[in-house]
């Protein structure tokens, strides 16, 4: 009896832990499961390509900007990075705000167009920021 | 355990049926587990209707779930027919349970050990019944005992019985108490049991059925481990868990603990919440938290022992070794991502080898021909 007890109490501790992996508790408050527009959508998408292939591009573009290596290895290399994705190079992501998709205006440091920036900041939800005045 | 619970209690004839029942469970060790659980919930209901309201330490012991409702007015006729009608519900599995260990009863009963053991037990409460015993037993009780025993599952006939038998040895008692007799303390403590926590489960189940959980008293640590993640639900857990556990219990463990999951009461609670999650840093704050480099310097900076494979001259051995100096400096690769990125320049080379033969032969062709034209210049 008290062996199957224990044998229970593993297995559901085994449970718990796998049920955590498989469904992540949620969190509290609002989950949205949409992008701003599909235009975000994409460019999340070229961003975890970009992650993907970020090591392979790097060490062919080693190959390729040297002067040590046979000029017919480089051009060889070239092709080669021509070949891959082209949603794979980051020169293709674009910094859009995170809650408005807008892709210009953006500051780089909250991420943030420079709308919802002075909205937030207007109303004190930006944390040290304050309007200039000198 | 029994003349501590004597001790205390106004002796009436529907006390005695009851505590007659209760010391049942812990004197006789013949009858199984089953019995002794069939009648600690019969027990419970008896409290139940009983008209005084009292609770005793014996009751709080067996049946410390069950609220008592003050019944007044209920005819002596009215609750035996009650316990006559009540019928204990057994599930499946402890039927099953049930009908094995009767099977080995029926098996063991030609062995002379248990036919002993019995024997002597009721040798024992006759002689002494019969020594000591002056009064007969109070017809009620006899009627009373009777309804109990048709209420359960068992053979009717063996359960009255014994109860009878264990009805005459608390008369004994309580007599032998009124003359003054001294309980011997060792006696006590040596019958009473430890008696183990019960955890509060299935506190959402009715009432009205009467349910068992086999792992009442697994031990402390177990039912500690379980109050600590999930208050109430696990009891459904124990009778189900045989198998491996299924997606769908899977779900439902996680379900219970969302469910239980209360929403921060202050500040400080939020933010052990967002440590746990992992959106908050610990303090004081560990400079190595996501690193966890077992590797020492020197295998960071010295990566030749990677280069062993490649060619000692030329072009290639000149690049993997930029390559290395610069992957040396580099703080922010782990060892295992600096080697995995020499290695793919190794696969690359190998892969590409016969056509960096084949610029070999051209170069050295080039050169020849090279230094034909100068020469001949």
């Amino acid at each position: 009896m008290r062996h199957a007890g224990k044998m229970a109490a593993s297995m559901l501790g085994w449970a718990l832990r796998a049920a955590r992996q498989i469904f992540p508790l949620p969190c509290r408050g609002q989950v949205r499961g949409y992008y701003v527009d599909w235009r975000m959508l994409r460019d999340v998408k070229r961003r975890k390509m970009a992650y993907e292939y970020a090591d392979e591009r790097l060490r062919i573009n080693a190959l390729r900007k040297n002067n040590i290596l046979p000029k017919e290895l480089q051009e060889i290399a070239d092709k080669e990075i021509a070949a891959l994705p082209r949603d794979s190079c980051p020169v293709r992501i674009r910094n859009r705000c995170v809650l408005t998709s807008r892709p210009r205006g953006v500051k780089r440091r909250w991420r943030l167009s420079r709308i919802v920036f002075r909205h937030l900041a207007d109303h004190s939800q930006m944390s040290g920021i304050q309007r200039a005045m000198w | 355990c029994f003349p501590r619970a004597l001790m205390c209690l106004p002796i009436r004839p529907k006390w005695l049926i009851f505590l007659l029942c209760v010391t049942y469970t812990f004197s006789l060790p013949i009858l199984s587990s089953k019995t002794q659980k069939c009648f600690s919930t019969s027990t419970g209901f008896y409290n139940k209707e009983d008209e005084s309201a009292t609770s005793t330490d014996s009751s709080a012991e067996k049946a410390s779930e069950n609220q008592e409702k003050a019944t007044p007015g209920n005819s002596k006729k009215n609750t035996l027919n009650i316990i006559s009608e009540m019928k204990v519900e057994l599930s499946s599995k402890k039927k099953f349970q049930l009908l094995k260990k009767l099977k080995s009863k029926k098996q063991t009963k030609d062995q002379p050990e248990s036919l002993e053991s019995a024997s002597s037990m009721f040798q024992k409460a006759t002689a002494d019944s019969k020594a000591k015993r002056s009064k007969p037993l109070n017809p009620e009780l006899v009627e009373a005992a009777s309804a109990v025993a048709s209420s359960l599952p068992f053979d009717r006939k063996q359960t009255v019985s014994d109860l009878l038998a264990q009805l005459r040895k608390h008369e004994e008692a309580t007599d032998a108490q009124k003359r003054g007799e001294t309980t011997n303390l060792s006696n006590v403590i040596a019958d009473m049991k430890i008696g183990k926590r019960r955890l509060n489960r299935g506190v959402s189940r009715p009432s009205s059925q009467i349910s068992f959980d086999d792992d009442d008293g697994q031990g402390d640590m177990f039912q500690r481990g379980i109050r600590s993640e999930f208050a109430g639900s696990l009891g459904y857990f124990f009778s189900y868990l045989e198998s491996s556990p299924t997606l769908w219990d899977l779900e439902f463990a996680n379900q219970i603990a969302a469910v239980n999951q209360k929403p921060p009461r202050n500040g400080f609670e939020e933010m052990i919440q967002w440590t746990k999650e992992g959106k908050l840093w610990e303090f004081p704050i560990n400079n190595e938290a996501g690193i966890e480099d077992d590797v020492e310097f020197h295998e960071h900076i010295f990566l030749d022992k990677y280069l062993e494979d490649f060619t000692k001259q030329g072009p290639i051995r000149h690049f993997m070794e930029l390559v290395t100096c610069g992957l040396s400096k580099n703080p922010y690769l782990s060892v295992k991502q600096k080697a995995e990125h020499i290695e793919w320049f190794q696969n690359y080379f190998q892969e590409k080898e016969e056509l960096l033969k084949e610029i070999d032969d051209h170069k050295k062709e080039t050169d020849l021909s090279l230094e034909r034209k100068s020469l001949s210049e």
